[in-house]
Protein backbone atom coordinates (compact mmCIF):
# COMPACT_ATOMS: atom_id res chain seq x y z
CA UNK A 1 0.00 0.00 0.00
CA UNK A 2 1.48 3.77 -1.06
CA UNK A 3 0.46 6.70 0.86
CA UNK A 4 -1.45 9.68 -1.41
CA UNK A 5 -1.65 13.05 -1.36
CA UNK A 6 -4.87 13.76 0.69
CA UNK A 7 -7.47 14.77 -2.05
CA UNK A 8 -7.74 18.42 -2.95
CA UNK A 9 -10.35 20.10 -0.81
CA UNK A 10 -13.73 21.86 -2.39
CA UNK A 11 -13.67 25.38 -1.57
CA UNK A 12 -16.63 26.52 0.48
CA UNK A 13 -16.86 29.80 -1.19
CA UNK A 14 -15.25 31.44 -4.10
CA UNK A 15 -14.44 35.16 -4.75
CA UNK A 16 -12.91 36.55 -8.04
CA UNK A 17 -11.78 39.69 -7.19
CA UNK A 18 -10.68 40.80 -10.38
CA UNK A 19 -8.35 43.50 -10.77
CA UNK A 20 -8.98 44.57 -7.08
CA UNK A 21 -5.65 45.31 -5.13
CA UNK A 22 -4.19 46.74 -2.56
CA UNK A 23 -6.97 48.41 0.57
CA UNK A 24 -9.64 47.67 -1.56
CA UNK A 25 -8.70 43.64 -1.97
CA UNK A 26 -7.34 42.98 1.99
CA UNK A 27 -10.72 45.06 3.03
CA UNK A 28 -13.20 43.36 1.25
CA UNK A 29 -11.06 39.91 1.22
CA UNK A 30 -11.35 40.27 5.22
CA UNK A 31 -15.48 40.93 5.02
CA UNK A 32 -15.61 37.80 3.25
CA UNK A 33 -13.49 36.00 5.50
CA UNK A 34 -14.91 37.15 8.66
CA UNK A 35 -18.70 35.66 6.65
CA UNK A 36 -16.95 32.21 6.59
CA UNK A 37 -16.69 29.66 9.40
CA UNK A 38 -13.96 28.48 11.15
CA UNK A 39 -11.94 26.11 9.20
CA UNK A 40 -13.82 27.13 5.87
CA UNK A 41 -11.89 27.48 2.78
CA UNK A 42 -12.05 30.42 0.64
CA UNK A 43 -10.88 30.47 -3.26
CA UNK A 44 -9.83 33.54 -4.42
CA UNK A 45 -9.12 34.85 -7.66
CA UNK A 46 -6.89 37.52 -7.74
CA UNK A 47 -5.59 39.12 -10.81
CA UNK A 48 -3.40 42.79 -8.92
CA UNK A 49 0.06 42.06 -9.50
CA UNK A 50 0.47 42.92 -5.83
CA UNK A 51 -1.58 40.15 -4.68
CA UNK A 52 1.38 37.77 -5.10
CA UNK A 53 3.03 39.77 -2.19
CA UNK A 54 0.25 40.60 -0.42
CA UNK A 55 -1.99 37.47 0.39
CA UNK A 56 0.52 35.57 1.67
CA UNK A 57 1.68 38.68 3.80
CA UNK A 58 -2.11 39.21 4.82
CA UNK A 59 -2.82 35.89 5.72
CA UNK A 60 0.54 35.98 7.95
CA UNK A 61 -0.95 39.22 9.66
CA UNK A 62 -4.45 37.41 10.26
CA UNK A 63 -3.81 34.20 11.46
CA UNK A 64 -5.42 32.59 8.15
CA UNK A 65 -3.86 30.29 6.94
CA UNK A 66 -2.75 30.18 3.04
CA UNK A 67 -3.41 26.76 1.69
CA UNK A 68 -2.06 27.08 -1.72
CA UNK A 69 -0.91 29.76 -3.87
CA UNK A 70 -0.64 29.91 -7.90
CA UNK A 71 -1.27 33.41 -8.63
CA UNK A 72 -3.95 34.48 -9.43
CA UNK A 73 -5.67 31.81 -7.31
CA UNK A 74 -5.53 31.36 -3.79
CA UNK A 75 -6.88 28.70 -1.57
CA UNK A 76 -7.13 30.55 2.20
CA UNK A 77 -8.51 28.40 4.96
CA UNK A 78 -10.53 30.50 7.74
CA UNK A 79 -8.50 30.64 11.17
CA UNK A 80 -10.48 29.03 14.01
CA UNK A 81 -11.28 31.98 16.00
CA UNK B 1 4.21 43.00 15.27
CA UNK B 2 2.58 45.62 16.63
CA UNK B 3 -1.46 45.83 16.07
CA UNK B 4 -1.97 49.39 15.87
CA UNK B 5 -1.24 51.52 12.29
CA UNK B 6 -1.67 54.80 11.45
CA UNK B 7 -1.81 57.07 7.95
CA UNK B 8 -1.07 60.62 8.60
CA UNK B 9 -2.82 63.16 5.73
CA UNK B 10 -2.39 66.32 4.99
CA UNK B 11 -3.79 66.66 1.57
CA UNK B 12 -7.82 66.91 0.30
CA UNK B 13 -8.63 68.04 -3.36
CA UNK B 14 -4.33 70.30 -3.38
CA UNK B 15 -3.33 66.64 -3.90
CA UNK B 16 -6.18 64.35 -4.32
CA UNK B 17 -3.82 61.68 -5.53
CA UNK B 18 -2.28 61.32 -1.84
CA UNK B 19 -5.68 61.62 -0.44
CA UNK B 20 -6.89 58.58 -1.65
CA UNK B 21 -3.92 56.76 -1.58
CA UNK B 22 -3.99 57.55 2.25
CA UNK B 23 -7.63 55.87 2.61
CA UNK B 24 -5.92 53.16 0.07
CA UNK B 25 -3.38 51.88 2.64
CA UNK B 26 -5.56 53.06 5.42
CA UNK B 27 -7.78 50.28 4.69
CA UNK B 28 -5.44 47.91 3.54
CA UNK B 29 -4.37 48.17 7.31
CA UNK B 30 -7.69 47.93 8.60
CA UNK B 31 -8.31 45.17 6.46
CA UNK B 32 -5.23 42.97 7.42
CA UNK B 33 -6.84 43.42 11.09
CA UNK B 34 -4.77 46.55 12.81
CA UNK B 35 -6.40 49.23 14.82
CA UNK B 36 -5.96 52.20 12.27
CA UNK B 37 -5.92 55.73 12.38
CA UNK B 38 -5.90 58.25 10.17
CA UNK B 39 -4.90 61.51 10.90
CA UNK B 40 -5.63 64.59 9.09
CA UNK B 41 -4.03 67.66 9.64
CA UNK B 42 -3.05 70.76 7.44
CA UNK B 43 -5.20 71.09 4.29
CA UNK B 44 -6.41 67.13 5.00
CA UNK B 45 -8.71 68.30 7.61
CA UNK B 46 -11.36 69.29 4.33
CA UNK B 47 -11.97 65.63 4.18
CA UNK B 48 -13.89 65.53 7.43
CA UNK B 49 -16.59 67.52 6.22
CA UNK B 50 -19.28 65.61 4.64
CA UNK B 51 -19.52 65.74 1.18
CA UNK B 52 -16.08 67.67 0.31
CA UNK B 53 -14.75 64.08 -0.58
CA UNK B 54 -17.68 63.37 -2.89
CA UNK B 55 -15.94 64.89 -6.51
CA UNK B 56 -12.97 63.26 -5.61
CA UNK B 57 -12.55 60.49 -8.24
CA UNK B 58 -8.75 59.12 -9.39
CA UNK B 59 -8.02 57.54 -12.16
CA UNK B 60 -7.11 53.71 -11.52
CA UNK B 61 -8.64 53.78 -7.72
CA UNK B 62 -12.28 53.73 -5.87
CA UNK B 63 -13.83 57.16 -5.61
CA UNK B 64 -12.26 58.79 -2.42
CA UNK B 65 -15.96 58.76 -0.69
CA UNK B 66 -16.23 55.00 -1.46
CA UNK B 67 -12.84 54.58 0.17
CA UNK B 68 -13.66 56.36 2.99
CA UNK B 69 -17.18 55.40 4.01
CA UNK B 70 -15.42 51.63 3.98
CA UNK B 71 -12.78 53.20 6.64
CA UNK B 72 -15.53 53.99 8.75
CA UNK B 73 -17.50 50.71 8.15
CA UNK B 74 -14.69 48.15 9.77
CA UNK B 75 -14.17 50.06 12.09
CA UNK B 76 -11.48 53.21 11.16
CA UNK B 77 -11.05 55.89 13.30
CA UNK B 78 -10.21 59.65 12.19
CA UNK B 79 -8.33 62.30 14.11
CA UNK B 80 -8.90 65.86 12.96
CA UNK B 81 -6.31 68.46 14.07
CA UNK B 82 -7.74 70.44 16.01
CA UNK B 83 -6.25 74.13 15.26
CA UNK B 84 -5.96 72.89 11.45
CA UNK B 85 -10.14 72.68 11.64
CA UNK B 86 -10.24 76.00 13.53
CA UNK B 87 -7.87 77.70 11.06
CA UNK B 88 -10.21 76.74 8.41
CA UNK B 89 -13.02 77.76 9.83
CA UNK B 90 -14.90 74.30 9.20
CA UNK B 91 -18.28 72.73 10.69
CA UNK B 92 -17.84 70.55 13.66
CA UNK B 93 -21.02 69.45 13.36
CA UNK B 94 -20.77 68.19 9.74
CA UNK B 95 -18.10 65.58 10.53
CA UNK B 96 -18.12 61.97 8.36
CA UNK B 97 -18.27 58.93 10.05
CA UNK B 98 -15.50 57.39 12.64
CA UNK B 99 -14.06 61.66 12.39
CA UNK B 100 -13.03 63.72 16.12
CA UNK B 101 -11.53 66.78 16.64
CA UNK B 102 -8.69 66.14 18.56
CA UNK B 103 -5.87 68.02 20.15
CA UNK B 104 -1.82 66.77 19.48
CA UNK B 105 -2.00 64.84 22.84
CA UNK B 106 -4.43 62.29 21.47
CA UNK B 107 -2.55 61.72 18.34
CA UNK B 108 0.99 61.36 20.85
CA UNK B 109 -0.68 59.02 23.15
CA UNK B 110 -1.97 56.89 20.01
CA UNK B 111 1.52 56.38 18.63
CA UNK B 112 3.64 56.35 21.76
CA UNK B 113 1.81 53.13 22.84
CA UNK B 114 3.87 51.62 19.73
CA UNK B 115 2.51 52.04 15.95
CA UNK B 116 3.82 52.63 12.79
CA UNK B 117 2.86 55.75 10.98
CA UNK B 118 3.07 56.54 7.20
CA UNK B 119 2.80 59.96 5.95
CA UNK B 120 0.74 61.54 2.70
Amino acid sequence: MSASAPAPRAADARWDAGDLGCGDLVLELRWRMDALRPGQLLELTARDPGARADIPAWCRMTGHTLITEQHPVYQIRRKES
Amino acid sequence: MANRFCVSLTHSKDNPDKATVGFVVANAAVGSGKETLVFLSVEGVRLAQKGYADDIREEGFAPLRELMDNFAKAGGTIYVCSPCFKKRKLDENNLVAGAAIVGGAKLVEFLSEGSPCVSY
